[in-house]
């Protein structure tokens, strides 16, 4: 009876030569897996090195004599340009490490920068404040002054008015006296008397004037 | 029945056989193929490593991924090529990546140490990634070997890791795939390679290459599946970049070598938490970050009883272990570990907001 499959001698092949390989290989394990086969591999290994490096002794001694620069030589010489490179890598560290430093500075002077700057508008508002405070202080000296002016002028006014006062008090003595005095010799010593007192009221009102002290300010 | 331009009909077999036999005539006649990478551009380089910067198709994610493979591998087994690169699958998933190549050592090399791989390189390209990327974290995704440095780098590090992914990740060296009394012959010491390794100085890469032959001498499958399946276009295509990149081993620094076996295999210090790194004492107990962990059914390289004991080290209360079907090398050469990864990630990962314009 045919199943329709074709045959194919490959997978034949393939099934017999992996079971042939297993096979092998669980032999060879077995035979090698035991004492007596280190110890020989062993030997075996310290013999071959030992003549490897035997050679390798000569091969440098003929090179030498020979002035021949041997392999050894050439990987001597790549070794200092790997050092070389080892170096320049590890600048390259530095330099990152100093770069990654700049950028925290930066960082930090940044931040810095921008409190400085709030702190420059904040205070540029409190000045605006301040210098508006300080034209309505200037109205208020403005004021003030006017106030004083007025007062001055009050000052002088009473001073006048003590002045009048006085004269009057002198004219009530006067009235007393003429009823002593004769009128006519009254009369002449007033009249004597009087630019006297006029010049001598002037004398006070001016030396007044510089006493109070109340000089007019000199304006801004 | 079709007919060919001489005008002879043939059957849909014998077109098969005829694509077959084309297919493998091509591959053994015309050179190896081109890995073509996904868009990527220079981060950083220094000596043989460079760091590659993979920007996503559409980016979704802020925290970017840094991708660390196994020392012993060269970076092409994360970037395979189109449609079977992990990387490429995650820029497609809307992730930028960031990928370490380890380059390959030469002499000048020799004295390099697992500290001056793990603290000089990829501390370093951990930091430049994030100053690139300017993420405040990132995701730390570790495969194979690449695993164990990405865990120990998080344990050590101050750089902030936002996530850890360990794929197919040996955490445990005292277990293994190699025959029990090799194991047992290198922690007692009874198997030393550091005379090996200092007469090297710099281990050649054909060495390393033998060593993974060495983990299963007999080695014919890949060819009898290329044989089985050589008339698909597409599978040839992937074989022979697989096949490119199985052979293509990188080199090994003679000192990283040594304490390689002596740190980790011989006293297995890892685990124990007495490994130092950079004079930085490494324990896993310092991984606090969330981390997910998987490893692979078929895995014939590292074991899941190797990865499993990173889930009781570390102190992460965020924390998934997984077990995925397939390979340790299909999980990176198919692409599939971008997608198992995905899941997990896109839920641990900060998605970029978008701005609504009405």
């Amino acid at each position: 009876m045919s199943t329709g499959k074709t045959y194919d001698p490959f997978v034949g092949l393939q099934l017999v030569s992996e079971m042939w390989e297993k096979q092998l290989n669980g032999l060879l394990y077995k035979l090698t897996d035991n004492k007596e086969f280190v110890q020989t591999a062993n030997i075996g290994l310290d013999v071959y090195s030992r003549y490897l490096e035997r050679f390798r002794k000569n091969q440098e001694l003929i090179a030498a004599l020979m002035n021949i620069p041997t392999k050894k030589d050439i990987a001597n010489a790549a070794k200092m340009s790997i050092q070389a490179e080892e170096k320049i890598d590890n600048l390259e560290e530095q330099i990152w490490s100093l770069q990654d430093g700049l950028n925290l500075a930066n960082k930090g002077n940044l931040e810095m920068f921008q409190e400085m700057v709030r702190i420059v508008k904040q205070l540029q508002t409190e000045f605006q404040t301040i210098a508006q405070e300080v034209s309505e202080t200037k109205i208020m000296k403005a004021d003030l002054q006017e106030i004083r002016q007025g007062l001055f002028n009050m000052k002088i006014i009473q001073v006048n008015l003590q002045e009048l006062r006085k004269e009057i008090d002198g004219l009530k003595s006067l009235k007393s006296d003429s009823q002593t005095v004769p009128a006519a010799a009254m009369k002449t010593v007033i009249e004597k008397e009087k630019p006297k007192q006029k010049k001598e009221q002037e004398k006070k009102q001016n030396k007044e004037l510089v006493l109070t002290g109340a000089e007019p300010s000199k304006k801004l | 029945m079709s007919t060919n331009a001489l005008g002879i009909n043939m059957s849909p077999q014998i077109k098969r056989e005829a694509k077959r036999w084309n297919q493998l005539y091509k591959i053994m006649t015309e050179p190896k193929p081109d890995i073509v990478p996904t868009p990527r551009e220079c981060v950083w380089k220094r000596n043989k490593t460079t760091l590659w910067f993979h920007p996503a198709k559409e980016k979704r994610y802020e925290t970017p991924i840094f991708l660390v493979y196994s020392l012993l591998n060269k970076v092409y087994i994360l970037d395979v090529g189109e449609g079977s690169s992990v990387v490429g699958g995650l820029t497609e998933l809307g992730y930028d990546v960031y990928l370490l190549d380890w380059g390959s050592p030469g002499l000048e090399d020799r004295e390099l140490t697992l500290d001056n791989y793990i603290v000089d390189y990829l501390e370093n390209a951990v930091k430049r990634a994030l100053r690139h990327s300017r993420a405040n974290d990132i995701t730390m995704a570790g495969y194979c070997l690449g695993g164990t440095t990405a865990a120990i780098i998080t344990s050590i590090t101050k750089l902030p890791i936002k996530n850890l992914v360990l794929a197919a990740v040996p955490i445990d060296f005292s277990i293994g795939i190699v025959p029990d009394k090799w194991l047992e012959g290198i922690q007692k010491g009874q198997l030393s390679f550091d005379r090996f390794a200092e007469a090297h100085e710099t281990l050649p890469s054909e060495f390393l290459y033998l060593m993974f032959r060495m983990l299963s001498p007999i080695y014919g499958s890949p060819k009898i599946n290329l044989f089985t399946r050589a008339h698909d276009e597409k599978y040839v295509e992937k074989w022979r970049r697989m096949d490119k990149w199985t052979k293509d081993t990188a080199s090994f620094a003679g000192a990283a070598f040594k304490q390689l076996f002596n740190d980790f295999y011989k006293d297995n210090k890892l685990l124990k938490g007495e490994l130092l790194i950079g004079g930085r004492k490494v324990e896993l107990k310092n991984i606090k970050c969330p981390l997910f962990v998987f490893s692979c059914s078929r895995d014939n390289l590292i074991l899941e009883q190797q990865s499993l004991p990173v889930m009781e080290l570390v102190s992460s209360e965020d924390k998934t272990y997984k077990v995925f079907e397939g390979g340790h090398v299909s999980l990176a050469l198919t692409g599939a570990f971008a997608g198992i990864m995905d899941p997990w990630l896109s839920a641990h990962s900060k998605e970029i907001l978008k701005v609504q314009h009405n």
